[in-house]
């Protein structure tokens, strides 16, 4: 208990510095939101001025992250130029979607990638092994946009997949579990697309995991006595290649949220990675370090939680 | 026995590999930079012995193209026209390691093209591109893997090592590391670059931004696995016997971890050739007309490549076997560590 | 039974003049307050809806603080305006306002309202909502970006309302434009937003997530539902103000939709799988690709010539005295001489252009003005084929020479490098840099292409000035040269070439400056077309920038709209999003 509450304080004090150093890594970035407006040529350099003193961005740096902090305080989470609104509410709706996503991206990817991996070790140097690790090699050599345009190619030859989007056209109307089902058929592809792009990850460490714990003297005894393959490799081996499974765990997250993006974008997810990608070119500086914010708050979260189980799951650690 | 030589077998071809691309120069037909304008997006070139009519020719050799009148950017075989394939012939000049000077090349047609895996948009001869890009992304994927995961063994082997607050400051540095939003500091770093970017700046750059970036990851893996191997008997044993902590973390508890740095570096490896897109995106890449692998897959993900030009995939197609080769050679190094470490 | 006999197309006809019958009573009903405008378009069918897909959510539902075009787009189909331009035509034709006259000194425009008219909410439009509204363009406070629009000859135009169905606009000095400047400026409810403008806080007002029933237009179309991300919809305007020829009140359709599809490739494949009705702003790639499908999958495209877009490539001309650049000011020395930029312009090959990165559809230029601008192109403009000798000499004749190996020396031996900076994000800017490169390593000239993110380049041309060469691409919203003041005086803010410039700095920006101040006031159309073909024709001969092509506008859309007629002018297919129908 008294570790969790330390590691929590930490992670306070971690967000607070990220968010210290985004402010400062988007203040030597070239170019404000304002440029690209000089460049239309209906609108007068004095009026791009007056917007900018008005939204305050030629203030010192430390004026503006004090009341980028108020604002965070309020829930506002800074103001978007774009938008003319706060940031807070621009994220909220996104997040969720985003999350609802990643999280069945992660499940997926880890119910493919435990039986896999531990077959790859099973039967390591098989052909089938083999034909195996050169799916996955070929799956990491494909970019994630590529990998997510090959999807959408594949569903509009078939149309067995919505091309887009989370919901149907006209679904509105209709009742509870049918409007589930429609997000959950929009969801295929998103989610199959983040769960390939990080499986071959996956697959590779649970296999050399599986691998060292397979060759271990204690399972060696234990095929001795008799006990069942099955069982020897779930039962027997798997826990003993938990430890850097956890911790792969924990930034797994890390990896989805940063694949996401791309993966949003390109089959139009109405999650966080459109904004992103749009605030980033834009130089809408406080929904980038709004975005990066609310990230940084699923990895902290994950690493947490991968720590605490690496705690718990290991005695060794356990120790100190 | 078995062992050694499935070891030596990867090494010789990934010597294969390496020795291809080191001598692009004179295995690829063209330059890298040479436009063919009336031929942008052509297909393959077929290598033929017996033509329209069914004689049998000794000297290989490919048809010419003609535009397709019907389809606006397609093209026809020309079966009227012959182009015998010639062997060291002389070409365009280049440089071998940028010191060998010379103009023969290993294959090329004169007059007539042969594009063994079509052109891009500009009439590039893919082929010829493939074996140039490696020269600079594998160089730059290796290096900055290797970089990550010594500076990830490091700080990984530190915090896992001796815990308490060393850990705690390392680990959420790292996570720090991770959640930075990079792409600014990259915005930041062209800014303050001058205009033009010389090669080598842009292939040291490229080295040092990904392997810095990349570290954090292996260093929370290194960690998980330092941190239970402390505890195992035979280093508890080696540290009652008055072993210092260098002599333990180099010697007992390091080489616990050879594994997962392994598995990572040949992960990092394509990770890093890809990053490099992004990088491009900044203007951080080998600008136009210069290849690289990650510009070659770069240059895929666009809907109607995928559509309409298939043989656009063929280098990357081609990445899968020096990747796969790659692992191989990790699986069977990895191994031959575990032995002689045991 | 009942289904099965509406089924027949015979009995869709009844149906049809049925629901129109109804109309024209309603119409007629109302016609003896309201002043429909009638269209000449074909009529067409009740109900149904059409989905179009944009690239981003809308940044604000306000028409006067929209500044991006997916923003404006959406906003213009709950809007109206005074005067509007037929994106047909390329003319003006009435809108509110019924008819306009204009003083004899080409001052005053006095503008008489439609009577009758309701806003979407059912509240009557009148003369106290047009000055309210221009008030708020004119406000500084409010940094409207279209105020500046509104500044003629250094002064706000000032606006009094007559009667209820009468405005005056007077104007510091005469303007050739006027009537255009009143296109897309949207007039706005006064019973709905006075109080958050007195209050102060009409900048946070009509944001997007204002409540539905919080908005009212005088547009086709009012707000339905706003879902962030996903999409938003429009549903029909029981009160809109145009009517069609049998007098039924338009619009056809009950329902817009826009899905955000932030990809350009993910709206070609939505397009394609039959998700939106209506495709604009892709690729002649992309073009190919859907040709392909077009027979069976029940769409149609449209190549519709070039647009207003002109791409170009200009050089560094800043004055960089307080700027610490020796080496680009070096370089300058060059980029000065016109006969290093017509040698540069001599020798790239602008059909390799069209061909290799438009697939064709596009149409080579030789200055600002493309062939889609119809009344203001100038037709007389020669256009000189690539040649290489015509660049050899024109260099040779600055002083130039060529070493043993082949490589441009410029007059005190120094070869001939520079880099042309283009945007990352603009796959085919890059791509014509890199033919470009090509093209004048042929006359020596050792040329490296730059690509940075959309951003750091405009901070290089804008800001630092740190760049040597550099690709653009303007598109006006209007045709008349007007639009394009600023482009080409050399005070104006994007006068990309040289930004420092406060008074002409060559005799020729000079006579441009003349030339634009002068059209400008010209009230004659033919006067005016004699003076911008000067100004066309400078930019062919001096070069601040080389015009290289012009892309051309390609639209598709499902076989089943009617009513189809593109234009070459934004909002392309959706122009007349009031006409269309689905059949």
């Amino acid at each position: 208990m008294r570790y969790l509450a330390r590691r929590s304080a930490h992670a306070v004090l971690l967000l607070l510095a990220i968010s210290v150093f985004s402010f400062a890594l988007l203040q030597w970035a070239p170019g404000s939101f304002f440029d690209s407006m000089r460049l239309d040529p209906r609108i007068s350099s004095q009026t791009v001025s007056g917007m900018r003193a008005e939204y305050g961005i030629d203030r010192p740096f430390v004026v503006r992250y004090a009341r980028w902090l108020s604002s965070m305080l309020k829930g506002e989470m800074g103001f978007s130029f774009a938008y003319g609104t706060s940031v807070g509410p621009l994220l909220c709706v996104r997040a969720r979607n985003t999350l609802l996503l990643t999280s069945s991206a992660t499940l997926l990817a880890w119910l493919l990638a435990i039986p896999i991996g531990i077959w790859g070790a099973a039967s390591k140097g098989t052909w089938g092994d083999r034909a195996c690790g050169m799916t996955m090699s070929a799956l990491l050599t494909i970019p994630d946009l590529l990998l997510a345009l090959i999807l959408l190619l594949l569903a509009v030859r078939t149309g067995w997949f919505p091309v887009g989007g989370m919901v149907s056209a006209g679904v509105g109307g209709v009742d509870f579990w049918s409007r589930v089902a429609d997000v959950a058929r929009h969801l295929i592809l998103p989610a199959l697309g983040l769960a390939l792009a990080t499986l071959p990850i996956l697959v590779r460490h649970i296999r050399s995991a599986m691998i060292d714990a397979l060759e271990s003297p204690f399972i060696g005894a234990a095929r001795g006595h008799g006990i069942p393959r099955a069982r020897l490799l779930f039962r027997y081996a798997l826990p003993a290649a938990s430890n850097p499974l956890i911790s792969l765990f924990g930034f797994s997250i890390a990896t989805m949220l940063s694949a996401s993006v791309i993966i949003e974008v390109v089959l139009s997810w109405p999650g966080l990675g459109p904004l992103m990608v749009q605030a980033i070119l834009a130089r809408d500086v406080y929904v980038v370090i709004g975005v990066v914010m609310l990230s940084s708050v699923f990895l902290v979260a994950g690493n947490l939680v991968s720590d605490v189980l690496l705690f718990m799951s290991d005695p060794r650690i356990r120790v100190e | 026995m078995k062992r050694r030589y499935k070891l030596w077998a990867t090494f010789a071809v990934l010597a294969g590999f390496h020795a291809a691309i080191l001598f692009a120069g004179f295995l690829a037909p063209y330059s890298f930079s040479a436009q063919d304008r009336d031929a942008p997006y052509a297909p393959p070139s077929r290598i033929h012995f017996f033509d329209s009519h069914g004689t049998f020719h000794a000297r290989p050799f490919v048809y010419g193209m003609k535009d397709d009148p019907e389809n606006y950017g397609t093209y026809r075989v020309d079966f009227q026209q012959i182009y015998p394939l010639r062997f060291f012939v002389t070409g365009a000049p280049y440089k071998i390691a940028g010191l060998l000077a010379s103009r023969t090349h290993c294959f090329g047609t004169a007059p007539g093209h042969v594009f063994l895996m079509g052109t891009d948009g500009y009439g590039r001869d893919q082929f010829s591109r493939l074996l140039y890009g490696g020269q600079i992304s594998l160089a730059a994927g290796w290096i900055a893997a290797a970089f990550s995961i010594l500076f990830g063994a490091i700080i990984g082997g530190l915090a896992g090592f001796y815990g308490g607050w060393l850990d705690d400051i390392l680990m959420r540095g790292g996570e720090l590391f991770l959640a930075l939003p990079w792409l600014y500091f990259l915005f930041a770093v062209r800014a303050a670059l001058p205009l033009q970017v010389a090669q080598w700046q842009v292939f040291l750059l490229l080295v040092v931004v990904i392997g810095l970036i990349g570290w954090a990851r292996p260093a929370r893996l290194i960690r998980g696995i330092v941190m239970s191997a402390k505890e195992r008997n035979f280093v508890t044993a080696a540290r009652a016997f008055g072993a210092s902590d260098a002599y333990l973390l180099r010697r007992h508890v390091l080489p616990q971890a050879y594994g997962v740095m392994l598995t990572q570096m040949t992960l990092l490896v394509p990770q890093y050739i890809l990053a490099e897109v992004t990088l491009t995106f900044l203007g951080l890449g080998v600008g136009e007309p210069m290849p690289s692998w990650g510009s070659l897959l770069a240059s895929l993900q666009q809907y109607y490549v995928l559509a309409s030009y298939w043989w656009m995939f063929l280098p990357t197609v081609l990445l899968i076997p020096v990747f796969l080769t790659y692992y191989a050679a990790a699986d069977a190094l990895q191994e031959r560590v575990k032995s002689v470490a045991l | 039974m009942g289904e099965s006999i509406l089924r027949k197309p015979g009995a869709v006809c009844l149906f049809a003049v049925i629901v129109c019958a109804f109309c024209t009573m309603s119409g007629r009903a109302a016609q003896r307050k309201e002043d429909l405008m009638v269209t000449k378009n074909a009529p067409g069918r009740f109900g149904g809806s059409i989905t179009v897909a944009v690239r981003s959510d809308p940044k604000t539902l306000n028409p006067v603080l929209a500044v991006d075009e997916a923003t404006r787009e959406i906003i213009d189909c709950m809007n109206a305006d005074l005067i509007h331009i037929n994106r047909e035509t390329q003319q003006t034709e009435p809108a509110l306002a019924k008819s306009w006259s204009v003083s004899r000194d080409g001052r005053t425009y006095t503008l008489r309202l439609r009577s009758g008219v309701r806003f979407s909410d059912g509240q009557p439009f009148t003369a106290d909502d047009v000055v309210f509204s221009f008030e708020l363009y004119l406000d500084e406070k409010i940094h409207s970006s279209q105020r500046d629009l509104l500044i003629i000859g250094g002064k706000p135009i000032s606006v009094e309302k007559i009667d209820d169905y009468t405005v005056r606009f007077q104007l510091a000095q005469p303007y050739a434009a006027a009537e255009r400047i009143f296109d897309g400026l949207a007039i706005l409810p006064r019973h709905l937003l006075e109080n958050a403008y007195k209050n102060g806080t009409f900048a946070q007002s009509w944001s997007v997530s204002t409540p539905a029933g919080e908005f009212a237009g005088l547009g086709p179309f009012r707000l339905k539902e706003y879902v962030p991300g996903q999409h938003i919809a429009l549903e029909r305007n029981p009160y809109y103000w145009k009517a069609d020829l049998q007098g039924c009140r338009l619009p056809y359709i009950d329902e817009l939709v826009f899905l955000f599809v932030p990809s350009e490739d993910a709206q070609v494949i939505r397009f394609q799988a039959g998700d939106t009705d209506l495709l604009s702003r892709f690729s002649a790639q992309n073009f190919a690709v859907l040709q392909r499908g077009q027979a069976a999958k029940g769409y149609k495209l449209e190549d519709l010539g070039p647009g207003l877009e002109y791409n170009f490539l200009f050089f560094n001309l800043d004055n960089l005295a307080d700027k610490n650049l020796p080496e680009i000011a070096r370089k300058q020395v060059w980029f000065r001489d016109v006969r290093f930029r017509q040698a540069v312009s001599a020798a790239i090959d602008r059909e390799g252009i069209v061909r290799l990165v438009y697939n064709g559809r596009a149409t080579p230029l030789w200055s600002q003005v493309t062939p889609g601008n119809r009344m203001w192109v100038d037709a007389s403009l020669a256009h000189p084929p690539q040649s290489l000798d015509r660049a050899r000499e024109l260099l040779k004749n600055a002083g130039f020479s060529w070493n043993s190996a082949g490589n441009l020396m410029d007059s005190h031996n120094q070869s001939v490098e520079f880099s042309i900076l283009t945007s990352s994000s603009n796959a085919e800017r890059t791509k014509m840099a890199t033919l470009i490169q090509a093209d004048l390593a042929q006359l020596g000239m050792n040329v490296h292409v730059v690509s940075l993110d959309f951003g750091a380049m405009v901070d290089r041309l804008l800001n630092s000035f740190d760049y040597e060469a550099a690709m653009m691409g303007l598109a006006s919203g209007d045709a008349d040269p007007t639009a394009e003041m600023n482009v080409w005086l050399s005070s104006g803010g994007t006068h990309l070439w040289d930004l420092t410039e406060s008074k002409p700095a060559t005799p020729w920006e000079t006579q441009m400056d003349q030339l634009m101040n002068q059209q400008l006031v010209t009230m004659n159309y033919v006067q005016r077309k004699h003076l911008y073909d000067q100004v066309q024709e400078i930019v062919a001969q001096d070069l601040p920038v080389i015009c290289l092509a012009s892309p051309h506008i390609l639209i598709g859309a499902k076989d089943r709209i009617g009513n189809f007629h593109p234009a070459i002018l934004a909002p392309y297919a959706l122009w007349n999003v009031d006409e269309l129908y689905v059949q």
